[in-house]
């Protein structure tokens, strides 16, 4: 593996990206492996099938190899790189037509939650989740899941903020309409907060 | 009194915009004091932090599975190896882009011309074949004789037809089989192994592949008990 001395991790990526740059296939291993695991687990949360996961993650890092040279330091090359799986990701989701396939809420009416019951809970949020439209769904993993910020997420899906905070609100929206219990409970607890 | 209150609607909207990142951590110092600032009086606003933090808490305390890197990572070194061809790159928005290769453009030129020369001895060589083929032999074809098979093939397979050619090749190599001949006018190759894997191992990976169409042993391999 290449060795590019003890420095901040921003600073490592940024030698790694360099070197990816100018064709040390060694630094794009190292690249690939300080970020297999976090692309993995988040995009673990949108298919349980590996193949695609690790198709979007090739994807990707074909990507980085064939544009490394084009990074100008305008952002983190951690936001780009996963700026780059965002695009490669949100390409794929819409070709598999995952969501339309899973059903909408409305499909479920009559069912109920009982907030007392953790894996009811997990299993409707679960739901919920999965009845977003997926730049919806994307932005909300990209915050509660990936914990970016608001800025981050601007950069990463190539956005600007207001287009965020409204993706996100519109999340909100729909998976509080989806979880009752949940809103019940903020209701009932009030004094949990502040 | 109206614009204090217009202010306050205002001030309420930007907060309850901002509380996913005031639950992720993610705010500036400046803002959060902010966030801070309202809630403390704000009923409407702590009840939409408590909802949203439960949602944040659950999508963290989901069971996450673990993959291991290795074979991925391989099978995109392979990618990359297989990349030395002429194929199309893709730029960073993950679409196909012209000339943003590594190989440089002479490089391309000279390849592209060399492709062609032997595409074109290719062709000629196989009109020449074809043309002896209709003066030799009987103008028809039996249905009860399969074609010849190639030497050393073991499995013959169809793969979709929008499979690209380093998807093929990725697969192949996943399965440790190359292709010996095809396809055919049906779309049929004919494929050898590449290791001593059992030939029952390199199908199974072939047909639980969805690009694979079709996938069958062509030579029964001997039972581990069997005589040579």
């Amino acid at each position: 593996m290449t060795t590019l001395g003890k420095n901040s991790p921003k600073e490592h990526d940024s030698a790694l990206l360099r070197a990816v740059a100018a064709g040390d296939r060694r630094a794009l291993a190292e690249l690939y492996l300080g970020y297999h695991r976090r692309l993995a687990r988040f995009l673990s949360r949108f298919t349980p099938r590996y193949e695609n996961i690790e198709e979007i993650i090739n994807d990707t890092f074909m990507v980085v190899w064939q544009n490394a040279n084009d990074f100008r330091n305008a952002s983190l090359v951690s936001t780009w790189i996963i700026g780059i799986a965002y695009r490669t990701a949100l390409k794929s989701f819409r070709s598999q037509k995952n969501h339309a396939d899973m059903g909408s809420l409305d499909d479920h009416p009559e069912q109920t939650v009982d907030p007392t019951n953790e894996t009811e809970v997990q299993d409707w949020l679960q739901h919920g989740l999965s009845s977003l439209p997926i730049e919806q769904r994307l932005t909300l993993e990209l915050a509660y899941h990936m914990g970016h910020s608001l800025e981050e997420i601007a950069a990463i899906t190539d956005c600007p903020v207001g287009t965020v905070k409204a993706r996100m609100f519109h999340a909100r929206e729909k998976l509080r309409r989806s979880l009752p219990a949940l809103s019940g409970a903020a209701i009932e607890s009030p004094a949990r907060i502040g | 009194m109206t614009n204090n209150r217009g202010a306050g609607e205002s001030d309420h909207e930007e907060v309850a915009g901002l509380i996913p990142w005031y639950v992720n951590s993610s705010l500036p110092d400046l803002e959060r004091l902010k966030v801070d600032a309202h809630l403390a009086g704000c009923a409407a606003c702590r009840a939409e932090l408590f909802a949203e933090q439960q949602i944040f808490e659950r999508i963290n305390g989901a069971p996450a599975v673990e993959y291991m890197p290795a074979a991925s990572l391989k099978r995109l070194q392979a990618r990359l190896d297989i990349q030395q061809s002429p194929t199309p790159a893709m730029d960073a928005s993950g679409s196909p882009a012209v000339g943003s290769s590594r190989v440089p453009k002479q490089g391309w030129k000279a390849a592209s011309i060399a492709v062609m020369a032997i595409s074109i001895s290719l062709l000629l060589a196989d009109r020449w074949v074809q043309f002896r083929g209709q003066q030799a032999a009987p103008n028809y074809r039996t249905v009860t004789n399969s074609p010849p098979r190639a030497r050393d093939e073991v499995i013959r397979a169809v793969f979709a037809p929008t499979i690209t050619l380093v998807d093929m090749q990725a697969i192949l190599e996943e399965a440790q089989l190359r292709i010996v001949s095809g396809p055919t006018e049906a779309g049929v190759y004919s494929l050898a192994a590449n290791s001593s894997r059992p030939v029952r191992a390199s199908l199974a990976l072939l047909r639980q592949h969805p690009a694979v169409r079709f996938a069958e042993q062509t030579r029964e391999e001997p039972e581990p008990g069997d005589k040579p």
